[in-house]
């Protein structure tokens, strides 16, 4: 019954095919099969956040997401958020900043973040407290975060 | 496992009924997560995405809104063309965890689930929404106070999905108010109250309460609605309303609270919800 069933997955623009059960998530076939390991698995739970990547550019929890339920869709990862070479604004924010410590939650930090200047390019500080309120960090208290985003986001508006 | 994706709603209902063991994926926002956990091992999922019809919101000739089943948490809290205390519906999806998971979650997920302290439960009681239903033997409209029967149970039977939810039209002028106690923000509430108001001067025309997470189904009383309607609404029958539902409230001891707690402090929720519901209607005069 547990038969492996091929599929595409479209991921930083890049056509993968891959077989996958139909359980598995596409957090474990972006780990595990791709070797994309920047969404990290945290809770599998969809607490944390940690797993969050964007699906047709809108956020998601990958670890909620099933692989077979993805394959019609544009998948970026934080891989396909900048290159090695040239951070986006927002991650030079979050390293010149300091909110990142322990980097667990940064990626999905930044897809979170990244979504939500997408939508609202002049957020207050409250609204980019709601809009990373779905991740959670247990390193910085958030603050340094906040303050990242905030700069990233007037940076981007110069 | 078995995986299907259907294209409509006939052979979604198709598939559901001949594979017993079938589960509808709608979100994966709670279904992923039990599987994650190994709390469901479906033999079969039908994915809902596929079905385009489920994921519209129209407003029909007799001002109802129909939100499709597979509209996520976050077209329902940003749609704009509930009214009056339908927006009622629109305060619940905005406050349901945080917005990835409003992203994903759906309104039909959500309610075939039935957990008593997710946050439509109580709204869609209180706005007396209908759950449109289909299945191999055709289709069936359910009140919501009569769908949701006991914990993480509905009228559902095997072979069945959710189609679409009905929001009435509320009346014009009414407000709707959907006040959550929560340990913190995005987390399922400790309890919480929904409540539709529409007040003629100081006399309240139309009242309706609802509370959540307190017992196996939402909880309402007719009695307690009737009483307050009619009437111009004064703190004393405002606190005896609260009490009243209180003691209707089959709470639990749980992680986020004691039963004893929910009850204290879902006496003056009411409270709260309804002043604030009659101050709003006030400013809409």
């Amino acid at each position: 019954m547990n038969h492996q069933l091929p599929i595409t997955l479209s991921v930083n623009q890049v056509q993968h095919s891959v077989k996958v059960l139909a359980q598995d998530t596409l957090l474990a076939v972006l780990r595990d099969k791709l070797s994309l390991t920047g969404a990290k698995r945290g809770c599998n739970q969809g607490i944390c956040g940690t797993c969050t990547v964007l699906k047709d550019g809108s956020p998601v929890r990958a670890c909620l997401s099933l692989a077979i339920n993805s394959a019609d869709c544009e998948i970026t990862t934080i891989e396909g958020l900048a290159t090695p070479e040239s951070l986006s604004p927002l991650q030079s924010a979050l390293a010149r900043s300091g909110g990142v410590q322990c980097g667990f939650c940064t990626s999905g930090m930044l897809l979170s973040a990244h979504a939500l200047l997408k939508d609202n390019p002049e957020p207050s500080e409250d609204d980019v407290r709601v809009g990373l309120s779905g991740n959670l960090c247990r390193c910085t208290g958030y603050k340094k975060i906040v303050e990242a985003v905030l700069e990233a986001a007037r940076e981007i508006q110069e | 496992m078995q995986f299907h994706q259907p294209t409509d709603i006939d052979e979604a209902v198709s598939l559901l009924s001949k594979n017993q063991g079938a589960t509808c994926l709608a979100g994966g926002a709670t279904l992923v997560a039990m599987m994650n956990a190994r709390l469901a091992e479906p033999e079969t999922l039908v994915s809902l995405k596929g079905i385009a019809e489920l994921s519209a919101i129209e407003r029909l000739a007799d001002g109802s809104v129909r939100i499709g089943a597979m509209c996520r948490h976050r077209d329902t809290a940003q749609c704009t063309i509930l009214t009056d205390g339908q927006l009622l519906v629109n305060a619940a999806a905005a406050c349901i965890a945080n917005p990835v998971v409003r992203n994903m979650g759906t309104i039909g997920g959500s309610v075939a689930f039935a957990d008593p302290a997710a946050d439509y439960p109580p709204a869609l009681v209180a706005v007396g929404a209908v759950i449109e239903i289909t299945g191999s033997e055709g289709t069936r409209e359910v009140n919501a106070h009569e769908f949701f029967v006991d914990w993480y149970t509905t009228v559902l039977t095997v072979g069945e999905l959710i189609v679409a939810v009905r929001v009435p039209a509320m009346p014009i002028g009414s407000v709707g108010v959907y006040h959550k106690l929560a340990r913190v923000s995005g987390d399922f509430g400790i309890a919480s109250v929904a409540v539709v108001l529409s007040m003629l001067g100081e006399i309240c025309q139309y009242i309706r309460i609802t509370i959540g997470g307190c017992g196996p189904t939402p909880v309402s009383l007719p009695e307690v609605e009737s009483a307050l309607a009619g009437q111009s609404i004064e703190d004393d029958s405002l606190h005896a309303a609260g009490k009243h539902l209180a003691n209707a409230c089959d709470p639990v001891d749980d992680v986020r609270a004691s039963a004893e707690y929910r009850r204290v402090v879902v006496q003056r929720m009411v409270v709260r919800a309804v002043k604030e519901a009659r101050s709003r209607c006030g400013n809409t005069e």
